[in-house]
């Protein structure tokens, strides 16, 4: 039993736009910390 | 590796080295300026909110070895060797829950010993140090090592230079600004790494579908597709119980629980390991993609490296500099500033010094990190290469302290006897079975004796702990 293409493209393609939203969405936590002057 | 085989011509690598040490150097002093009391240096205030709280978590998780070692995982152990490292997150999310706790019991906490001082007494204490310290400086050691060996790899740099400059540069922005421009500059580490792995992993896919990756898998290593891969199942449980005994114990992440402002400790590790958790496989997958790209690898460690360099070219090489560079520093920064404190606060403060003031500790702090570094340089200047096995051996270590963690956080039954009997009676058995049979199965046996001692030692026991006390720790 293997691990389809299919799977393997969910992995892929999965990881790499979890990656790209983990880091919009950081950009964004920053900035709004920065308005709320809740930075540190 | 000589220079003609570096990726980067040295003149580049030296470029890009300068470069980012003015700039992390220039934000730890500029970061270090607010720094009054060892309050200040050692825990940022305690102020620290969400966005700069995941960044953190996630980027000292993120160490040279997920960016190098997820792709060779991948291409020993295929699917399953991303998988399980990508189990290694299940470290942050399970923190989660208990940072908040440690923050709501001791709120004027410094360190993760405070924590076995208060709970189970001296002896757990020492026992505790000594297993941590021992863990602690073992990776630190390892990645200062990594850096030269990777700095030489990809750039041609001498070992010897690029070791001493990376370490040279985290000792002083952490001596200089302490936890929050260690915190401050993983910030931007994370974005660089995450953005960098996505660029490279967007080009790979340029110039090879997934499609024609399993294509050519399935015709010249089926096996890394094999959904029953005997050894990657194995490594799958090795990883989970090093990453939990890890993040559990270590002071690098209950300093950023004490650092964290009230409220946000449990939100910014769960962050922190969703942010983590896709890393393994964004970086790892190209290690599979070198079949169908048609590129050599004469050593599994270097191939990240050589398929980004083919697909991309210099720039690509340039990107894989600056992604491990970071992911170094923001480890080695990590490492240096919570073994610090440990030492300030447990030996110098608690052994030496009871009355020292807050700007005395302030500068003890320094010292200290100038000293571990000190340590570390002199540790990795001979290059001996046998660390990576060292850091298994701490396996069993860590592996016997996750139930004395765990049980003492949350159970007021949970007693001295069980966590030092569990410390030893699992890191001694965990050992004896590392030699006996094997790695993969020393930090699964060490966690299981202890949580065995512990759990009998509770269930026995008619004492219950008062919470109170651990708010003693100021």
């Amino acid at each position: 039993m293997t691990f389809s293409s299919s799977f393997l493209a969910l992995l892929v393609y999965g990881s790499l736009g979890w990656c790209m939203f983990t880091a919009l969405g950081l950009a964004a936590l920053l900035i709004r910390d920065i308005r709320r002057g809740e930075i540190w | 590796m000589s220079v003609e085989q570096a990726l980067l011509p040295p003149w580049l690598g030296w470029t890009l080295l300068l470069g980012f040490s003015v700039l992390w150097i220039g934000l730890g002093v500029y970061w270090g300026r607010r720094n009054k009391s060892f309050e200040d240096h050692a825990l940022a205030g305690r102020n620290i909110g969400l966005a700069l709280g995941s960044a953190t978590a996630a980027a000292t998780w993120i160490t040279s070895n997920t960016t190098m070692l997820a792709p060779q995982m991948a291409l020993q152990l295929g699917v399953w060797g991303m998988l399980a490292y990508s189990t290694a997150s299940l470290g942050l999310f399970l923190f989660a829950p208990m940072a908040g706790r440690i923050r709501q019991l001791m709120p004027t906490g410094y360190t993760s010993g405070d924590f076995f001082r208060l709970r189970y007494g001296r002896v757990a204490w020492g026992i505790f140090l000594a297993f941590t310290l021992f863990y602690s400086l073992t990776w630190l050691v390892s990645m200062a090592m990594a850096g030269g060996i990777l700095l030489n790899t990809l750039s041609g740099i001498p070992y010897g230079w690029g070791m001493s400059v990376i370490l040279a540069v985290c000792v002083a922005y952490t001596m200089r600004g302490g936890l929050g421009a260690v915190i401050g500059t993983d910030f931007i580490q994370s974005l660089i790494i995450i953005i960098g792995i996505v660029v490279v992993g967007i080009a790979v896919l340029a110039h090879v579908g997934v499609e024609e990756i399993h294509a050519n898998l399935s015709r010249e290593r089926p096996e890394l597709l094999n959904v029953l891969f005997p050894a990657a199942l194995m490594a799958i449980f090795n990883n989970l119980l090093f990453g939990l005994g890890e993040v559990f114990h270590n002071n690098v992440w209950w300093s950023r629980a004490f650092a964290f402002r009230e409220g946000v400790a449990g939100k910014a590790f769960a962050l922190g390991g969703l942010i983590w958790f896709p890393i393994p496989f964004a970086a790892g997958f190209i290690a599979l993609a070198s079949g169908a790209l048609d590129v050599p690898v004469p050593s599994a460690d270097m191939v990240g490296p050589l398929v980004v360099a083919k697909v991309l070219g210099l720039g690509g090489a340039v990107g894989i500099f600056v992604i491990v560079f970071c992911s170094l520093a923001s480890s080695i920064d990590s490492l240096l500033a919570a073994t610090s404190d440990l030492l300030t606060e447990d030996v110098y403060r608690r052994l030496l010094r009871p009355s020292a003031s807050p700007e005395t500790l302030k500068a003890s702090a320094q010292w200290i990190t100038l000293g571990l570094g000190l340590f570390t340089w002199l540790v990795c200047l001979p290059r001996i290469g046998t660390l990576a096995s060292v850091l298994f051996f701490a396996g069993p270590l860590v592996g016997a302290m996750i139930w004395p963690i765990v049980t003492g956080l949350y159970w007021r039954r949970a007693t001295p006897t069980g966590a030092v009997g569990g410390m030893l009676l699992g890191a001694g058995i965990g050992l004896v079975s590392y030699f006996a049979i094997g790695f993969y199965v020393a930090s699964l046996v060490a966690t299981a004796v202890s949580m065995v001692w512990v759990l009998a030692c509770a269930l026995l026991s008619r004492s219950r702990f008062d919470w109170s006390q651990l708010r003693e720790a100021s």
